[in-house]
């Protein structure tokens, strides 16, 4: 054994579980992303898309043409952990488990996933888990195997909804979450047309770690499969890399608030106090 | 106090625990009412050696001549050891219950309330048998529900049902009151239009529907005029 994965046998992982109850409000591009960032600070991270029958994850990380084994067999032992893991090529470090297409979710139990969060947490320092939208057997599955939880909620009231919800499930865990807003249009918060994050964090009261931007560089890296993170003047993606950051020790660095990106001539008017 | 009925007789005696009480008239010439006394007592000296005697004309104020003078014949007369007025009657009901009060008397009364603290959240359900006292706020999707009255001392965004099953004298009170529904008994208020700033309101029932209103304004238990247990 060398002296670094000696190290790294005495220095068990964080498992974070990233959640929402309601779908499509960014869980996957979040996972993709946090993943990509933390991995290029120079920790070992894995990501795993815990969706068993609807994966995804893996296209958003371009790496769908690589699977071969998923998590459905490294957990009943039909492979190692090492061949279930995707080595991504562009950013060092970064591994993705993927879910299997052909299973349901009810494949796994809460009990094999407590083991096999062991098994990951003395492998990599960061394991982030894709949890599938609802909160039933996925989400129990998810949850049962990490001890953080980041839930992720757009400006609407139907996921602030269902965000709550989940909150209180994973309380009863014993997990406090932390919040990120996701998809803020500054725009339409400042027009009062849009649920402003400090409203937000008034009814879920839970520790904000950051605020998304809606980006929608987003929608390109998810079809050409290139980690937002490594895309130049992407909002989005430099919100993502500070929450990464923050979940990474850094926990005093400031939360930016998305503001609204004037013309630039507006931005001179209101400047010498002409305009609007 | 009732006054004395005219057509009785101006002087009777009756035995009062350890002591006799003498109501008299005091609209009768006083030398009259000396001599049904004197008529009275003649008859039962005995008794009257050192008694104690209550001189009743009626009134708790008023005619201290007439008490003083005939208390004197008595005492001079009769040897009775001492005359006084009658004391403060027992007071009638109200007052005593209002006594009572005033002496605590909720110190023996076991109230059933439930007080929670912190947030109760969407898909979370929190169900009192009498009041429900919740210290934090009541996120939407979430429901308190109680027997009596409900009190979020915080904000109210999800659905308050209060007097279950069918008591319609209770009140929902927030400091921050934005439910999306409200339940008195039986008597369900849904879209209530929400308030413009944070205000502590309360909702009851008046003429069978519900009134949402500003706490502090209404008052509503201001106007009792001392502490009830409830």
């Amino acid at each position: 054994m060398t002296n670094d994965e000696v190290e790294r046998c005495n220095l068990e992982g964080r498992t974070i579980v990233i959640t929402s109850g309601k779908g499509g409000v960014g869980k996957t591009t979040a996972t993709a992303c946090l993943g990509a960032a933390i991995a290029l600070e120079g920790k070992r991270v894995v990501v795993i898309d815990m969706d068993i029958g609807l994966r995804n994850l893996d296209v958003v990380m371009g790496l769908e043409n690589r699977i071969i084994f998923n998590i459905v067999d490294a957990v009943k032992g039909k492979c190692k952990l090492k061949q279930a893991a995707i080595k991504d090529r562009r950013i060092d470090n970064l591994f993705l488990i993927p879910a299997s297409q052909s299973d349901n979710k009810g494949v796994l139990t809460p009990k094999e996933m407590v083991q096999f969060g062991e098994e990951l947490r003395k492998q990599f320092d960061f394991v982030l888990m894709d949890c599938p939208a609802g909160i039933e057997r996925g989400f129990e599955n998810s949850v049962a195997a990490a001890d953080e939880a980041i839930v992720i909620c757009t400006p609407e009231v139907a996921s602030v909804r269902d965000a709550d919800r989940v909150i209180g499930l994973l309380y009863a865990r014993s997990i406090t979450p932390k919040l990120v807003v996701n998809r803020i249009v500054p725009e339409m918060v400042k027009r009062g047309d849009m649920l402003s994050h400090l409203d937000m964090v008034d009814v879920l009261s839970v520790e904000l770690i950051g605020l998304v931007p809606m980006d929608d560089q987003v929608v390109i890296s998810s079809n050409t499969g290139i980690p937002l993170v490594l895309q130049k003047r992407s909002r989005a993606g430099e919100a993502f890399q500070r929450i990464a950051m923050r979940l990474n020790g850094m926990t005093d660095l400031p939360i930016e608030v998305p503001q609204a990106q004037g013309h630039f001539w507006k931005k001179i008017g209101n400047k010498l106090g002409i305009g609007k | 106090m009732k006054k004395m009925n005219q057509d009785k007789t101006p002087v009777r005696i009756k035995g009062m625990g350890n002591s006799l009480c003498i109501t008299l008239d005091p609209s009768q010439p006083i030398d009259y009412l000396q001599k049904e006394l004197h008529r009275l007592f003649k008859r039962m000296k005995h008794l009257a050696v050192n008694a104690k005697v209550i001189l009743d004309v009626g009134e708790l104020e008023g005619h201290e001549e007439l008490v003083e003078k005939l208390g004197k014949f008595l005492k001079e007369t009769f040897a009775v050891g001492s005359v006084s007025r009658p004391p403060v009657k027992q007071l009638p009901s109200e007052e005593r219950r209002r006594k009572q009060d005033m002496e605590c008397s909720w110190g023996r009364y076991h109230s059933d309330v439930l007080m929670l603290t912190g947030r109760v959240r969407a898909g979370q359900k929190v169900t009192a048998k009498n009041h429900l006292l919740i210290l934090g706020d009541v996120n939407p999707g979430a429901e308190v529900l109680a027997g009596g009255d409900i009190f979020i001392m915080g904000t109210l965004r999800g659905t308050a049902i209060a007097g279950q099953p069918d008591n319609e004298e209770v009140i929902v009170l927030a400091l921050d009151f934005q439910p999306i529904q409200i339940q008195i008994g039986k008597i369900v208020a849904a879209g209530l239009p929400p308030s413009p700033e944070k205000l502590a309101e309360f909702a009851h029932v008046e003429n069978g529907t519900i009134v949402v209103e500003d706490y502090l304004e209404a008052d509503p238990f201001g106007r009792l005029p001392w502490p009830q247990v409830r």
